[in-house]
């Protein structure tokens, strides 16, 4: 095969320099240029005669800050920058990485990742196929308004700092705790498709912890923030209702002493979407991965009763359940223009009216379900690591007609309202799981009446989606996260949102958690 | 792999640019290699070499940390530049506590040539072995075959200076029946990939797939169990992850005694319970040093079911005016006698357990966790293994488990299955009850 075949478009012949330069991207002594590294990798895999190719050479930016009462526990900035080089070789992957960034060091580590193919071709029984894909020659980066490693340091520390003295400030609050987390991922994808993709995505993670130590009664509580990460800039940390939510917090852990510790049994169930997204991440956003599906996973993370043969028919909601996927949500922490194969990103309907209609995929897996493109969910969480199948943003639509929280809980005889993240936990196939939250709330005749403590809800995934017989409307709509969700061997973190409104859940298992021990 | 003269050489090119009142180097090198099965085919697998050097300066009692993965000069001034900067913008720290001098390491041995040299070519037969074995009995093999090389070091303007190189070799094995009705798991981890038996380990998790068809259904319920020694790594473990004396003393942990004070010198568990550390044991070698620098050393966590230490930091040792420790770099839990097959011989009737699953705190005051079991539960009967169960979600705690133990088989190296550490050693539990709250359909 000559080079212009391999490189099957306007890339193969127009010198990968038109890419803007990044700024602070690390043009060390040892760095060159980096269209110079990506055309030394395809050209080197195709001299090996790999069918396809792709380079990623990546820059990650993070910065955490964490406190605790008045003192500042740590401050860390970090940068790892590198390459990693994907080849098929008679239908089989292989990979290999390097922080080096030289031609040298792309040419020997392409030749180790055309080695490590041939290797294990020998025992390949499923030669994987690549759904096709446009040539891309784009940049995309992350909408944000404030660059959050432009932000001085020490309005950083100062804000965690003061917002630990608000919490302090109320009597009966023995500590808080207060983190902030920013990730700048740069990343530049060349294939020997022709695409020649860079981005450059943000996110960040603020949040606190507020606790109260009751000696005489032998007890402590505490209460998380509700804030979420988002894919966004610092703008997030300047808007979000911190003073609100730290006052609430703190008495929060003063009324969860006293609180009445719940009657384990059935209870009906109002969930908020600071409780929910949760849900939804582990009993449809992990369920409708393909990969998972089909036994890719069964070693690690599991498979998942969602097999193909319920594609299109199987019930796993009420009829008003419908959950999108997608990678273009702003705020999203999975949005970004291209995913890590090069395929553009979407959105597209998992469930519909209540009935399974389709899964998560790569490039190596759409044939499988015998579907023509991949909906671009590959995914590496740097440089050194494979790319492969993870979630898109996942949300739950808004109910059809208007509905506020308010009118849900008037709607609601007996129940209980849950938020925040708590404790999580589900089976390898998805249907068992239990969860906790941060502050529970009973409700009786339409009303809240006081807060309950030791909550923790039991069900089997497609009887709860069932019992969902309400879900509030677009304005109540608001977007939770996962900043790490873990998932392959090696293990790789991946960041995810889920939105959701509220909504509720008829008859679902209560357990009591502070007796169960 | 970074040489001990090469992790000293860059420590003293880091000190030497450095204008802070203190600077604390610490480097992590590491290769490894991997490969990974599915559907009785490779899936993925490769080759990565990252370095990560973390530099922390200190001017006065103010602190910052920065880190990089390149080592040539430019990268190097820009780490110890951008830490001096975070530094100088951090407010002073109450808690400071100067720069550790010299201290004396031991040297755990824990570097075996022919495992850094294996790479992913030497994955390849075992993973061979495992989808051949697997295939030839209609089974399905999915798998993770893993190596690890690592050199680490550390050093400071103070004259500190450690370094320690380590490999390990590990494998996890899931084989599910054809129609997904049974599933067996297995995983082990040694320093010397030749002590891994590939070929039996296999046997091990095909074994428990095709004993694992047609589970019973077992109302949930508290039962006596049988955990094999997986489950009680991950329970040990964050048992000992709760076993922080500034928690108790602030009185927001299961450490915590109700009026004040810690838990240390109660009896809390069984007789027979003696969990320690030491990082010169040579079947599980550990660390030469832990958190600050601190060297690890032999010690005694729990002993005949009292809690002897909970783990300190340099400054908290020091404010309570005890020792301070460092979480340990490996766990070894004292067994008894005889296997796992010995243990099912003596017991009447048990839930037989062969990993836990998904496992998170719900309850820090009480440690009550909850998760699920996976890949293998049956129901023993006078001595032997009767039928499958199904699985189950279980809410328990590892304290209440270590005080209900009633038998226990001789320790092994064995890698909890939620936590993936390697260096614990651990026996098999009989204990008298153990709360499975609801079923789990899930195979």
């Amino acid at each position: 095969m000559k080079r212009r075949d391999f490189l099957k478009t306007t890339a193969a012949s127009t010198p990968l320099l038109f890419l803007p330069h990044v700024p602070g991207f690390p043009l060390r002594r040892q760095e060159t240029d980096r269209s110079l590294l990506a055309e030394t990798a395809l050209n080197t895999a195709e001299g090996l005669k790999a069918s396809y190719a792709d380079i990623r050479i990546g820059l990650y930016r993070t910065q955490s800050l964490s406190t605790r009462e008045q003192r500042v526990t740590g401050i860390s900035d970090s940068e790892s920058s590198g390459f990693g080089v994907r080849v098929m070789v008679n239908g089989t992957w292989g990979f290999a990485a390097s922080n080096i960034l030289t031609v040298d060091e792309v040419r020997r580590i392409t030749r180790e990742a055309v080695a490590v193919a041939r290797a294990n071709s020998r025992l390949q029984k499923e030669p994987v196929r690549l759904a096709p894909v446009k040539t891309i020659l784009a940049t995309w980066q992350t909408p944000h308004e404030k660059d959050p490693f432009a932000v001085p340091l020490k309005e950083k520390t100062q804000f965690l700092l003061d917002l630990n003295a608000r919490a302090l400030a109320v009597q009966g609050v023995t500590f808080c705790s207060s983190f902030m987390a920013f990730v700048r991922e740069n990343k530049l994808f060349a294939s020997s498709d022709g695409s020649v993709i860079e981005q450059t995505l943000y996110r960040c993670y603020p949040t606190f912890t507020v606790t109260s130590v009751d000696r005489t009664r032998g007890s402590f509580q505490s209460r998380n923030a509700y804030s979420e990460p988002q894919g966004m800039g610092y703008e997030y940390v300047e808007e979000y209702p911190w003073d609100d939510d730290i006052r609430q917090a703190a008495q929060d852990v003063l009324e969860k002493h006293a609180a009445k510790s719940v009657e384990p049994g059935k209870s009906d169930l109002v969930l908020h979407p600071s409780n929910l997204w949760l849900t939804i991440h582990e009993s449809v956003g992990h369920p409708t991965e393909l990969d998972r599906a089909l036994g890719m996973e069964a070693n690690y993370a599991g498979t998942s009763f969602l097999t193909p043969d319920k594609l299109g028919t199987f019930r796993f909601g009420s009829p008003l359940v419908n959950f999108v996927a997608d990678k273009t949500q702003p705020g999203g922490l999975a949005t970004c223009g291209y995913d890590d194969d090069g395929v553009p990103t979407r959105e597209w309907y998992l469930v519909k009216e209540g009935i399974f209609v389709d899964y998560q995929t790569t490039r190596d897996q759409a044939h499988w379900i015998g579907r023509k493109e991949s909906y671009g969910c590959s995914y590496a969480q740097s440089w050194a690591d494979v790319p492969f199948q993870r979630m898109p943003n996942v949300s739950l639509s808004p109910g059809p007609k208007p509905l506020s929280l308010t009118q849900l809980i008037s709607d609601t005889e007996d129940g209980i309202l849950i938020k925040g993240r708590g404790s999580y936990s589900i089976d390898h196939q998805r249907y068992n799981f239990q969860f906790g939250g941060q502050t529970f709330y009973e409700i009786r005749n339409g009303r809240i009446t006081g807060m309950l403590k030791d909550v923790a809800y039991q069900a089997r995934t497609p009887d709860f989606w069932n019992s969902c017989d309400a879900i509030c409307s677009r304005e109540e709509y608001a977007l939770g996260g996962s900043f790490n969700d873990g998932k392959g061997e090696p293990g790789q973190s991946n960041a995810v949102s889920h939105g959701c409104p509220p909504a509720r859940f008829r008859n679902i298992n209560i357990l009591n958690t502070g007796k169960q021990s | 792999m970074l040489t001990e003269q090469e992790a000293r050489s860059i420590i003293e090119r880091i000190v030497k640019l450095a204008r802070a009142d203190e600077t604390e180097v610490s480097i992590s090198a590491e290769t490894v290699s991997h490969l990974r099965f599915a559907r009785n085919t490779p899936s993925t697998s490769g080759q990565s070499a990252d370095i990560v050097i973390s530099v922390r300066s200190t001017f006065g009692t103010r602190s910052g940390t920065a880190r990089v993965n390149q080592t040539d000069d430019p990268s190097l001034r820009s780490v110890v530049e951008r830490s001096e900067e975070l530094a100088r913008l951090a407010p002073e720290d109450p808690e400071f506590m100067p720069a550790l001098g010299p201290q004396e390491y031991s040297a755990p041995d824990a570097w075996v040539e022919e495992t850094a040299r294996a790479g992913t070519a030497g994955l390849a037969p075992a993973a061979e072995v495992c989808i051949r074995d697997a295939a030839e009995r209609g089974l399905v093999a999915a798998g993770f075959l893993r190596i690890d090389a690592n050199a680490n070091a550390i050093g400071n303007s103070a004259g500190l200076f450690g370094y320690h190189r380590s490999t390990t070799a590990s494998i996890s094995e899931t084989v599910r029946t054809q129609e997904g009705g049974g599933s067996g798991w297995v995983s082990r981890a040694a320093n010397d990939i030749r002590q891994l038996n590939f070929r039996e380990l296999s046997a091990t998790a095909i074994e428990k797939a095709l004993r694992s068809i047609r589970p019973r259904t077992l109302e949930p319920g508290r039962y006596p169990t049988i955990l094999e020694p997986s489950c009680v790594a991950d329970m040990v473990r964050s048992l000992l992850f709760s076993m922080d004396a500034r928690s108790a003393d602030e009185g927001r942990s299961y450490f915590a005694k109700k009026n004040g004070g810690t838990k240390i010198g109660e009896k809390l568990f069984s007789d027979s319970i003696h969990i320690s550390s030491d990082p010169l044991d040579t079947s599980v070698p550990g660390f030469p040093w832990g958190s600050e620098g601190l060297p690890q050393r032999r010690v005694e966590w729990i002993t005949g079911g009292t809690v002897k230490n909970l783990h300190a930091s340099r400054f908290w040792a020091r404010k309570q005016g005890i020792f301070p420790l460092p979480f340990p770099s490996n766990i070894l839990f004292r067994g008894g006698k005889g296997t796992l097959e010995d243990l099912i011989a003596s017991t009447e009737r048990a839930v037989l357990v062969t990993s836990l699953w998904y496992i998170r705190s719900v309850n820090p005051q009480t440690l009550l966790l909850t998760g699920l079991t996976r890949d293998g539960v049956f129901w023993v009967e006078n001595g032997t293994i009767s039928h499958p169960v199904m699985n189950f979600r279980w809410n328990e705690s590892p304290a209440a488990i270590l005080q209900q133990v009633e038998a226990m088989t001789e320790s092994v190296r064995v890698p909890p299955r939620e936590s993936r550490n390697a260096t614990m050693s651990i026996p098999a539990l009989r204990v008298s009850g153990f709360t499975f709250s609801s079923i789990s359909e899930a195979v």
